[in-house]
């Protein structure tokens, strides 16, 4: 039985289509995927012959199918939308699925709370690089957003008199900070992040939602520029985030996460927002990288240095090993740095649990001691687990406004909405994250977010909108990239570009960042990114070529790498997770550490509290910066008010 | 065939009924805290469509699938142990053990499930017993221990290079 390389082109209105190669070839009887999709697809024969394309008519078009882009899928399909999910992965098994944590909402279920405390903490956190109108949205939204999800059908974990049970987490505090800590982040026992998924996929089969599975999305097809007379409508959402698979620290994320969706967008032409801001977890495993969760710190596991000492109680001193991340990660670096590193190279930290009662480390974190073992070697009842920084999470992402519409920024002009474009989850930045994410923050941006994208096209769009005719060659660069990548023949292997990659960006660009460092790692980032032209892949294929899918990753993760290196190396502060030794503070318009009284505010030129806007020319590797101010009112003055910005310390 | 497709339905209703008192007793998973049990409710009310084998494929096809599903997981501890485990077992399986190894990476709704299973953190469920189930288990305890500190890269499969 042959077996057919067919490509996609998906369609929605007007302005925006994405195009998605199938990974799994399907046999020429079936032209198209679907067990749950409509058959309404056409062959063309625009492009390439080889390749025969097929077109798909939809309302709405999701890339992604994580919490993020399911939410909106959900959405979108229950307001009466014919809406598409293309998926490289079975939605159960997004990377949220890894999510143990829980989501943040201010329910006050465990004690008085109101949401402009959370609303406070995550302005805290972010370093006053959020925008507080995204941050004001989400978490008045999040109490709604929880109940709303425990309507579809989700089983929070419950209190002993059946409200949702809520727990601490790092950053959260009561009354702006002066109140103790913050109780409200909703689980389900510790599958949050699986039954999210499962709830969202499932009761969206309900409203026929049609599903591509296993399908990788390789580009936006943007037609007559971004800016069409027509309203937004066809919405895009990525959540495959970027995080670089780095060699010896390596990262925490599965290696599907491969920051598609910021290529696809630098693809198109737009620009990326903050992506500098890599937010290192504190403790991933030495080597693996395999993520020990807060929750750990939060039962009472402490972090120690090769003398036994707590160090966290002299960087942190009221919240001691639950500060916020990055201090967390900064202060493991600065002891390792400073000598105090443990192991044979001295190069690593100890989350020590044995002090822990027994029982309670059996029934409070037993999956702890699994993969302790199993990865690390370490008995959790008798050693303590070796644990490094690891990289975890990219705050930047994808520019939108707090609707989840993408923007572009030009000093006149300001925030310009890109029509027909959306994007949620944590390939976008809103941003309510800022320079810093606050635990269990992340599940409830997707949640929120993914529901404020199905919301505003709603609200613009109306379902059976006519589409406007695709150019029959549309797409054809895409196809021509493929084509290239899948008889590629240069010297250079797939794996040892990643490996240069992966390098550079951890030797240059981890916790710790100078500048004479980041110049060299941006030099070498450019010329790894010019071996691209002389890879090398085995695998001719057309059918379940992991080979060439896996090339493609490494495409849209040098993208990214060259970006984030580059802003790193421009950014002259310190703030939240990008932390630079050669500037050790924050760079604000005013000095916060003084008082306010006689300073001469500075222009957006000469100070850092901006969000970095970059854009990379495909075929050079070339990145371009510009810069767009922070948005610090919230959506309403009177209801809550914006937080000024000041000193942050835990 | 008809019949087989009842008894596959009526199974996947069994299992899903059955699924709460399997997982009743301490629930061995990441990170508890004072939450109560997990209640399942999503997984009993909000069933998703069942898996089913595909037709028609190739041995050499089927690896080639199984290879991508393996690499590519929900989070990063199933990527390096399916990965690494692929790369010892998967092209010296037979077809029976294909069949075993595609139902048990791709039926599961949540990746954890499979990693506790491997882990023995949690008893599998008797429709994943079997010889696949046990190569993984004793895989996982790594007795040679070897470092695993990343997925292997593909070139082990590049005929060209060997």
């Amino acid at each position: 039985m042959a077996a057919v390389c067919i490509a996609s082109r998906v369609l929605t209105k007007k302005v925006l289509s994405s195009k998605a190669l199938p990974a799994v070839s399907q046999s020429s009887r079936k032209l198209h995927f679907s067990i749950y999709g409509k058959s309404n697809a056409k062959v063309s024969d625009g492009i390439s012959t080889q390749y025969p394309v097929v077109d798909h008519e939809f309302d709405a078009v999701v890339v992604g199918a994580g919490g993020a882009g399911l939410r909106a899928a959900f959405g979108l399909s229950e307001a009466g939308f014919n809406t598409a999910c293309v998926t490289k992965l079975f939605p159960t098994r997004s990377h949220t699925v890894a999510a143990q944590g829980g989501i943040n909402a201010a329910l006050g279920n465990m004690e008085n709370d109101d949401w402009r405390w959370h609303f406070y903490d995550t302005v805290k956190g972010s370093d006053w690089l959020g925008d507080q109108d995204a941050i004001h949205y989400m978490t008045e939204q999040a109490p709604h957003a929880v109940v709303e999800l425990e309507n579809f059908g989700m089983p929070f974990s419950r209190t002993d008199d059946g409200k949702i049970y809520q727990r601490a987490f790092g950053g959260q505090s009561l009354k702006y900070g002066k109140g103790g800590q913050a109780h409200r982040c909703c689980c389900v026992a510790d599958r949050t992040g699986h039954s999210l998924l499962h709830t969202l996929y499932g009761r969206s089969l309900r409203y026929d939602t049609s599903y591509f599975v296993e399908y990788f999305a390789l580009d936006l097809l943007m037609e007559d520029g971004e800016m069409g007379p027509s309203t937004a409508s066809g919405p895009r959402t990525q959540s495959s985030p970027l995080l670089w698979l780095t060699y010896s620290g390596s990262c925490t994320s599965a290696h599907t996460s491969t920051g598609d969706g910021n290529a696809m967008v630098t693809r198109a032409g737009l620009p990326c927002q903050d992506l500098e801001f890599v937010q290192f977890h504190p403790t991933g495993i030495y080597g693996a990288g395999c993520l020990i969760t807060e929750g750990c710190r939060g039962e009472g596991g402490i972090l120690i240095n090769s003398e036994g000492e707590r160090f966290m109680e002299r960087y942190a001193p009221n919240a001691k090993d639950l500060a916020s991340r990055d201090v967390v990660s900064r202060s493991i670096t600065i002891e390792i740095r400073e000598g105090r590193g443990c192991g044979p190279e001295k190069d690593h930290a100890y989350l020590q649990l044995h002090h822990l009662p027994p029982q309670q480390l059996a029934t409070r974190l037993p999956g702890i001691s699994e993969t302790a073992m199993i990865f690390a070697g370490v008995d959790v009842t008798k050693e303590p687990i070796p644990v490094l920084p690891t990289v975890h999470y990219n705050m930047g992402g994808i520019p939108t406004n707090y609707k989840g519409q993408v923007i572009t920024h030009t000093p006149e002009e300001g925030d310009k909405v890109v029509p027909g474009l959306f994007a949620c989850g944590e390939a976008a930045c809103a941003s309510v994250h800022g320079a810093n994410r606050l635990g269990a923050n992340s599940l409830l941006d997707l949640v929120v977010f993914g529901r404020a994208c199905a919301h505003t096209i709603t609200d613009i769009c109306t379902p059976g909108e006519k589409l406007s005719p695709l150019k029959p060659n549309a797409g054809e660069e895409s196809v021509a990239n493929l084509d290239r990548l899948r008889f590629a023949n240069g010297s250079l292997r797939t794996s040892e570009i990643r490996l240069n990659m992966q390098k550079t960006m951890q030797n240059h660009a981890a916790v710790f960042r100078t500048g004479k460092v980041l110049k060299e790692g941006c030099d070498k980032m450019d010329a790894v990114y010019q071996t691209l032209d002389d890879i090398k892949t085995f695998d001719r294929g057309i059918v379940w070529n992991t080979d060439l899918v896996e090339t493609l990753e490494l495409q849209n993760l040098m993208l990214n790498a060259v970006q984030t290196i580059n802003s790193a190396e421009q950014r002259q502060e310190s703030r939240g997770a990008h932390s630079r030794e050669d500037f050790k503070d924050r760079e604000d318009e005013y000095d916060y550490t003084k008082p306010l009284a006689g300073q001469q505010r500075k222009p957006i030129e000469q100070h850092w509290r901006k969000h970095t806007l970059s854009t990379v020319d495909p075929k050079t590797g070339k990145v371009t910066l510009k810069y767009r101010p922070v948005i610090d009112n919230s959506l309403d003055a009177e209801d809550c008010a914006a937080v000024p910005p000041a000193i942050r310390s835990y | 065939m008809l019949g087989v497709l009842v008894k596959r339905v009526v199974n996947r209703v069994y299992q899903v009924v059955l699924r709460p008192t399997l997982a009743c007793p301490v629930s061995t998973r990441g990170y508890k805290g004072e939450a109560s049990d997990d209640s399942r409710g999503d997984l009993i009310e909000i069933p998703l469509p069942p898996w089913t084998e595909k037709d028609g494929e190739t041995m050499d096809m089927k690896r080639r699938r199984l290879l991508f599903q393996s690499r590519k997981r929900g989070m990063l501890e199933n990527c390096i142990l399916l990965s690494l485990f692929a790369k010892k077992y998967l092209n010296t399986m037979s077809e029976t053990q294909l069949r075993q190894y595609d139902r048990l990476i791709n039926e599961p709704s949540n990746d954890w499930d499979i990693y506790y299973w491997a882990t023995e953190a949690q008893p599998v469920p008797n429709v994943y017993a079997g010889e696949i189930m046990d190569l993984l288990k004793e895989f996982t305890k790594n007795k040679d221990q070897e470092q695993r500190l990343d997925a292997p890269n593909l070139e082990y499969l590049d005929k060209g290079s060997q």
